[in-house]
């Protein structure tokens, strides 16, 4: 599976680059298109009235308005939204993309959007710190920086991937997983989700990281833009209403 | 009942029931999720949602069927032609599209076909959405499925018949139309119907490119809800029913082939 998204980006890569659009093409069409995952709540997902909502939801049309374009949301799977920008089906990614040196060589982030880390989730009485991890088998979702920062960590005895975080969680509860490392919000909605805060507990943050935007390689115009627009948004204050509507905090990079 | 009064009849019933049948469905599943804990208007959106998706599978594996089903005729007459011209590309298309896994087909599809097309056609991208990306890869796939079957069942005809036709001067195309199809169509449909069966449960796999049909709808509402037990399991009980609807109707058809038969 992984081999064969790789075959194709490389595919796509050769082909594809011409059809990025730069930010004139963007502002004469008046849209821009945005990519998105559409299944990670609460930045991207679609909720009770299966509206595509979330807070990069938000986000993404605030920058659109703010660059004066109407947003086309496009919703794809994960582990292909980086492939598909480079091919120009969209004009820019919000999806939650940690930024890694392996990402940065295929496609150019912008500033982070927001922070976040990766806590341990257990049952109570379970493993709550990375040292409490030792011989303990630890679940994360595939393709993930969870997944590698998992790896990392000394002593574990196995880490399973799984394709998406609910499946890592009902392990967990069914006993087949000591830990499940994820990231800070999803782990508070998914036990405010299923009220669970009886059962599990968060431990403590294994790493840290920054999530940003992404644009194709070289698309320098629509990478200003968002920049901008971006950090206007951080100053006149509509950043921190979207952030605080969502998480009741200010979630930007300090 | 005179025919040209049963015809409209029996369409009104059938789109009827289509649509009936996938309002149900909807309704039935919004009390599920309500029994299994969901939210009011969670349980709403869900089965909705679901309903919409059940809708979207089927539409597809009956149209893809179709398309299949065509593609399946010419490539399993054609890979018994003597002309190598002919039965050669056949040959290509059923090796293959057998040989690759249906899942790299749907990727391949959406993923770089409208690339490879793009000097030919400039706006393949935007017209390869996902619905008709998967339309393509699973019409192709199960059309070499049927290819196969369609020229088993023509080698099932005895010689004989070939024999009889010829020594009433008809041509090979007439003879092949008018007394081997015939008779090899009827030996063929109980594994054409397999295979549109299959079809329905492998369109599950265009959820790779985030087309909205049953599997990926479920999956939405489990990120969402972190509920994979109830949600799968409803998942699973619609492709049943749907796969159930779809035997008994060709199970019919095979009764009136067979009778027709004799």
């Amino acid at each position: 599976m992984k081999r064969v998204l790789l075959l194709l980006a490389v595919l796509g890569l050769a082909v594809a680059l011409a059809q990025v659009r730069s930010l004139d093409q963007i502002k004469r069409s008046g849209e821009i298109r945005i990519g998105t995952e559409g299944a990670f709540p609460p930045f991207n997902y679609f909720d009770e009235k299966n509206q595509l909502v979330g807070f990069e939801i938000d986000l993404g049309n605030a920058i659109a308005k703010r660059l004066g374009l109407k947003p086309v949301w496009i919703t794809q799977a994960f582990d292909s939204l980086l492939i598909q920008l480079n091919q120009g089906r969209f004009d820019f990614v919000i999806a939650s993309h940690g930024i890694t040196e392996e990402r940065a060589k295929a496609v150019d982030f912008t500033n982070p959007h927001y922070c976040t880390g990766g806590v341990i989730v257990s049952k109570k009485g379970g493993p709550k710190t990375a040292k409490d991890l030792q011989g303990k088998v630890v679940g994360v979702q595939i393709g993930t920086t969870y997944m590698e920062a998992a790896q990392k960590i000394p002593g574990i005895k196995q880490v399973r991937t799984y394709q998406k975080d609910p499946d890592a969680l009902q392990d967990l509860l069914s006993g087949r997983l000591d830990a499940w490392i994820t990231d800070r919000f999803v782990a508070k909605e998914a036990i405010k989700e299923r009220k669970l805060e009886n059962t599990l507990q968060v431990g403590e943050l294994v790493f840290q990281e920054k999530v940003a935007m992404a644009v194709a390689k070289g698309n320098k115009s629509v990478l200003q833009a968002l920049n901008q627009a971006l950090s206007d948004l951080m100053k006149d204050g509509t950043y921190a209403q979207i952030s605080k509507k969502w998480f009741g905090e200010d979630v930007r990079c300090k | 009942m005179p025919f040209w009064l049963r015809v409209p009849l029996v369409l009104a019933l059938l789109i009827g029931g289509y649509f009936g049948l996938f309002a149900l469905l909807g309704v039935v599943l919004e009390r599920y999720f309500l029994l299994t804990g969901f939210g009011p208007d969670r349980a709403a959106s869900a089965g909705a949602a679901m309903a919409l998706g059940a809708e979207i599978t089927l539409k597809l594996t009956l149209i893809s069927g179709l398309a299949g089903l065509v593609i399946g005729v010419f490539a399993g007459m054609f890979r018994l032609s003597r002309r190598a011209w002919v039965r050669l590309p056949a040959s290509f298309y059923i090796w293959v599209t057998r040989g690759t896994p249906l899942l790299v087909q749907i990727l391949f599809a959406y993923n770089a076909l409208p690339l490879l097309l793009k000097p030919l056609w400039p706006e393949a991208q935007q017209v390869l959405t996902p619905y008709w990306a998967a339309f393509i890869a699973l019409s192709f796939n199960v059309g070499a499925y049927n290819a196969e079957v369609v020229r088993a069942g023509i080698q099932a005809i005895p010689k004989g018949q070939w024999e009889a036709a010829w020594s009433l001067g008809l041509s090979p195309a007439d003879t092949m139309r008018f007394v081997i199809l015939p008779q090899a169509l009827r030996i063929v449909v109980p594994p054409l119907v397999n295979n549109v069966v299959a079809l329905l449960k492998d369109s599950s796999l265009a959820s790779v490119i985030a087309l909205t049909e049953l599997a990926l709808s479920g999956q939405r509402i489990i990120s969402a809800t972190f509920r994979p037990v109830e949600v799968y399991l409803a998942v699973a009980a619609i492709y049943l029913l749907l796969t159930t609807v779809l035997t008994s109707f060709t199970n019919l058809l095979e009764k009136r082939l067979q009778t027709a038969g004799r």
